[in-house]
């Protein structure tokens, strides 16, 4: 089994506080909502899994017994397969379990009248998949502008506007300040959609 | 396509810089050790960004020896030097990237250029080879990158996504051959995938307005959008935005002030200078 401190990154001299600080940095670096969409969703679930039985551990180890604030990992990667009466669903799945190539076969064979919303929202989720970030975007907008209010549809492109606006620490002073005012507030209003998409999954499993 | 993968200087510690040029010093000697000395010449940053994320997944530098620069004999510099094959596989990507830049520019190049790259491309051709015999697998990636970026320009009108592809599925797949297990190969795939493809997209974003006027290649001319600037910031901000995503998954311990400074500072700023022409950091020249 490994060290949980190397876990952590801490020396097992550590105060209580450097445990905790070094937890909640992790924890917050592989948090599920940075991953919604991306194919490696589950990886960073089994790093978060990791990281929370370590910290578990040495509280046991130090005999605290109280298991403070270990919170378990949600284990939805936020992208539910949805609803089994969904006309996709078989899409969903294959999403989830990253076989790209099988979702597109079904999507492309769907005939150019009967694409609805869901379509162009699962097609853009393939694009994304393979790293076609752009083509991505354009399927995202396409759903929202048919389906305006659906809200799984609208946390996904939110997601795509805040990688496009988030220039780290480039000091971002030329172009999109207009994105960005916003960008907060939609930041927001995607991880509600996202919790509430995670809790409907887990209700309905 | 070089020179993009930089470090910001005045974000760094001393000892962080000092390192850095260390690596870039070693990788150096290293190419003179196993190609020419000429070949030091076409050493670049995007090699050193290899080389140092080789050295730190490996955790292989073994410290660091002091000498002098061969270029500059009154300049004192360190060589980093590692225990395992990092610097002198860094070295043959380097070589092998660059002969087929070579092989590339003969037919894009006007003529007294072309003449030039006559005289060395032999040159080259033999390290080629000899790069070739060390590392097959590093020199097929490059290869079949070649092949199909060739196609994607000859298709009609291709898209953004599909014109950055060969180049991220190029590094996706040097990256990738360094995992040793299935988890590691996927988070290493994608973030070669989304480094390539931001390499790719800088250097067209670079030569947009060349290739404008000179009628080349360039996927951001076919992209229907009022504001081109803006496009080419969104898109290689999402592909940043992604690969940092993947390289928080990778273990990385050796080196990590330098390469967390590369993705959050150094590419994003690079990439504001050559969008928006805004002040780069100024760079000592001979690192």
């Amino acid at each position: 089994m490994t060290d949980p401190y190397e876990v952590l990154g801490v020396s097992p001299g550590a105060s209580d506080d450097e445990i905790k600080k070094a937890y909640r940095e992790l924890a917050k670096k592989y948090h599920p909502d940075n991953y919604a969409d991306s194919p490696l969703a589950d990886v960073a679930e089994q790093k978060m899994k990791e990281v929370n039985e370590a910290y578990d551990e040495i509280n046991r180890m130090r005999q605290k017994g109280k298991g403070t604030g270990s919170t378990s990992s949600s284990s939805s990667s936020g992208y539910g397969a949805g609803s089994s009466s969904s006309q996709y669903y078989s899409v969903r799945v294959y999403i989830q379990r990253n076989m790209i190539t099988e979702a597109e076969q079904i999507l492309d064979n769907v005939p150019s009248g009967n694409r609805s919303a869901e379509w162009y929202y699962l097609k853009g989720m393939c694009a994304y998949r393979r790293g076609w970030s752009d083509e991505a975007n354009r399927y995202f907008q396409t759903a929202c502008e048919m389906d305006p209010n659906n809200q799984e549809y609208r946390a996904a492109l939110n997601n795509m506007n805040a990688q496009r606006s988030y220039n780290y620490g480039g000091y971002n002073t030329g172009g999109s300040m207009g994105n960005s005012s916003c960008g907060c507030c939609d930041i927001c209003a995607a991880m509600m959609c996202y919790d509430c998409l995670c809790s409907c999954c887990r209700g309905s499993c | 396509m070089f020179g993009y993968l930089q470090i910001q200087k005045s974000e760094l510690l001393v000892r962080e810089y000092e390192a850095y040029k260390s690596v870039y010093c070693g990788l150096c000697k290293q190419m003179g050790k196993d190609y020419s000395f000429l070949t030091r010449l076409s050493l670049s940053y995007d090699c050193t960004f290899y080389a140092m994320l080789l050295m730190s997944l490996y955790r292989s530098c073994s410290g660091f020896d002091n000498g002098r620069c061969r270029f500059n004999p009154l300049k004192k510099c360190s060589y980093a030097h590692c225990q395992d094959n990092s610097l002198s596989k860094a070295s043959a990507f380097s070589v092998i990237s660059v002969y087929y830049k070579l092989v590339d520019d003969i037919q894009d190049s006007k003529f007294f250029k072309r003449i030039i790259i006559r005289i060395i491309k032999p040159f080259f051709s033999h390290w080629h080879k000899k790069a070739k015999k060390n590392y097959p697998g590093l020199e097929g990636c490059v290869e079949k990158m070649m092949q199909m970026q060739n196609e994607v320009e000859q298709s009609e009108n291709p898209s953004i996504d599909a014109a950055a592809h060969p180049t991220a599925v190029m590094l996706s797949s040097v990256l990738r051959l360094e995992a040793k297990d299935e988890i590691t190969g996927r988070v290493l795939g994608e973030f070669g995938y989304h480094i390539g493809r931001w390499i790719y997209l800088i250097d067209a974003a670079d030569d947009y307005e060349k290739d404008i006027k000179n009628g080349g290649f360039n996927p951001f001319a076919f992209a229907k959008t009022e504001n081109v600037k803006e496009t080419m910031n969104n898109t290689l901000n999402q592909c940043l935005a992604r690969a940092y995503d993947a390289y928080q998954l990778l273990n990385i311990k050796d080196f990590k002030g330098i390469l967390d400074n590369m993705m959050l500072y150094g590419f994003p700023s690079k990439q504001n200078a050559v969008i928006f022409g805004q002040q780069e950091v100024k760079y000592d020249r001979s690192i």
